[in-house]
């Protein structure tokens, strides 16, 4: 007797996961993640511009322009890994079948790439007066520049088909191709840079105050929530697009 | 207050154009992204719409 | 009729169409032939500036011309019927998509290698180098075919396929252009290749174990 209540408790709290993979459950609960996260990365932002502006001091050696930092770094680490979450629903979406993983890949890659222009362009303003030249073949910025054609890649492929489910898989298969080529990218260009430059010159390694590191922090913080914002909405969106017929979906809108 | 004036902070000790290019830049990509949310969700909506009228 | 018996039949017909239509192997190496020679134009023609870009100019139009010849893995095919009789076989898909690709790389990629050394007189380069160059390219052509059959099997039916396939296709084969094109450059600065070999030698080898499968997964979902 307990046995069973233990098994069917199992199977429920299987249910419970399962639930959320359909595209009816899960609207309403994006719609309420959507919205605490932009609150979230607004007040994140409020604060972490103000600790990064007014709170953390002068660096020693780069001056004021370090604090493009604050920026920066959150936007090259959110490109790398809205990337990843990107091919983990790709892969979810081919293993299980489950349509809405592919949406939710389709929804990170925007704002993936937006990321990844972000850092680039963040890293080459900060490059020219820290390095002396707004752009370096360095192993970092050139993998962010190749995950940034991975992401258009992705996102052209998906739009290329008429057929939505085929654009779906077909763009999750590239995700994941992509997935395993980012580290062996990543490491061959790092070795081809050793080779090429004998004096290779690397933005910070140099000692942060603790103040800046909150900022940095901070930011990191408002990023995802934007990002997670951001996905959501478009999810959102794509929900509604796709299930356009549906009743509930005329229901949740009103 | 660790600026000594708005023009201090403006200026940030000559490094202005860079800093403030990438704030400007990150905010015009923001910018984007959220005009193109809406627009993108007012056209899916619409178009539920027309479809529902046309039934 | 045994696996073997079948993916040598796709890869005999494979062959015998590529010796059929000659334009199939001549129009890449034409290509080949145009790039390589803009580019003095673009540059100047003093041979110690040409010396410098030969290498890579060479080895990235040997992959372009590689790449042009992707739509011929499957298109064709695709019209004529071929492809349902492959998807409707009981072999295992990815062992005829690696005999295709088997076979476009020996008629193409050996084009491409006999075209290379040639190019590197227009730059003034030394034989030697124009040797390395040649070994490079003979393992960066099917490096290039098995990613690229992927793409190419995901735009069997989509629009826009040609574009597409090198957006696709060209950033994934960075790390066989750094270390294709660094064989050759060391051998210009008069040092052993042997560990840039070995990495390229080794991404072809985990291409050819992982490119085929994913190819025809590729397939699968292209021609639902």
């Amino acid at each position: 007797m307990a046995r069973t209540e233990q098994q069917s408790n199992d199977k429920f709290a299987g249910r419970w996961f399962w639930r959320y993979a359909s595209p009816a459950a899960f609207y309403p609960l994006a719609g309420k993640i959507e919205n605490v996260c932009w609150v979230l990365a607004c007040l994140l932002t409020l604060v972490g511009l103000y600790v990064g502006f007014f709170v953390a001091p002068t660096d020693a050696t780069q001056g004021e322009v370090y604090r493009v930092i604050f920026i920066h770094v959150p936007a090259a680490w959110m490109a790398m890994v809205i990337y990843l979450a990107m091919a983990f629903w790709a892969g979810t979406g081919l293993v299980l079948g489950t349509r809405l993983s592919f949406m939710m890949s389709h929804a990170l890659a925007p704002t993936g790439a937006i990321m990844a222009v972000v850092a680039l362009w963040t890293g080459a303003l900060w490059g020219r007066p820290t390095w002396g030249t707004y752009w370096v073949w360095d192993a970092r910025i050139t993998s962010t520049l190749i995950l940034f054609f991975l992401y258009v890649g992705y996102m052209a492929l998906a739009a290329a088909f008429d057929d939505k489910k085929k654009g779906d898989r077909a763009s999750a298969l590239i995700a994941l191709v992509g997935a395993i080529n980012v580290p062996i990218i990543y490491f061959s260009v790092k070795w081809w840079t050793t080779l090429h430059q004998g004096s290779s010159v690397r933005p910070g390694s140099s000692s942060m105050a603790t103040t800046m590191l909150w900022a940095m922090l901070i930011m990191t913080f408002a990023f995802w929530a934007y990002c997670v914002a951001a996905a959501m909405h478009r999810l959102r969106t794509q929900i509604i697009e796709r299930e356009s017929g549906s009743a509930w979906l005329r229901e949740a809108v009103k | 207050m660790m600026w000594e004036s708005w023009s201090a902070f403006w200026d940030m000790g000559g490094r202005g154009f860079f800093v403030w290019g990438s704030y400007g830049a990150l905010l015009v990509a923001v910018v984007a992204e959220l005009v193109s949310l809406r627009s993108t969700r007012k056209a899916a909506l619409q178009s539920m719409q027309d479809t529902h009228d046309a039934l | 009729m045994s696996l073997r018996t079948v993916a040598g039949a796709v890869f005999r017909r494979e062959m015998q169409l590529f010796a059929r239509r000659k334009s199939d192997w001549a129009n890449p190496i034409v290509f080949f032939l145009i790039v390589c020679s803009l580019f003095p134009f673009a540059v100047g023609s003093e041979s110690e500036k040409l010396k410098l870009i030969g290498i890579g100019v060479i080895f990235v139009g040997a992959l372009l011309s590689a790449m042009l010849s992707l739509p011929r893995l499957f298109d064709d095919d695709a019209r004529d019927g071929s492809l349902e009789l492959m998807l409707a076989s009981s072999e295992p898909l990815a062992v005829l998509i690696l005999a295709r690709i088997t076979a476009l790389s020996l008629g193409l990629g050996a084009a491409l290698t006999i075209a290379a050394p040639v190019f590197a007189l227009f730059y003034a380069l030394p034989f030697a180098v124009a040797g390395m160059l040649a070994l490079s390219v003979a393992m960066a052509v099917p490096t290039l075919l098995l990613i690229g059959a992927i793409a190419a099997a995901l735009l069997v039916s989509a629009r826009g396929g040609a574009i597409l396939t090198a957006v696709l296709v060209l950033p994934l084969t960075i790390p066989t252009l750094i270390f294709g094109a660094g064989a050759a450059l060391k051998v210009f600065y008069g040092e052993p290749p042997a560990a840039e070999l070995a990495l390229q030698g080794a991404f072809l080898l985990l291409a050819l174990a992982l490119c085929p499968l994913a190819a025809a997964a590729a397939l699968k979902i292209s021609t639902d």
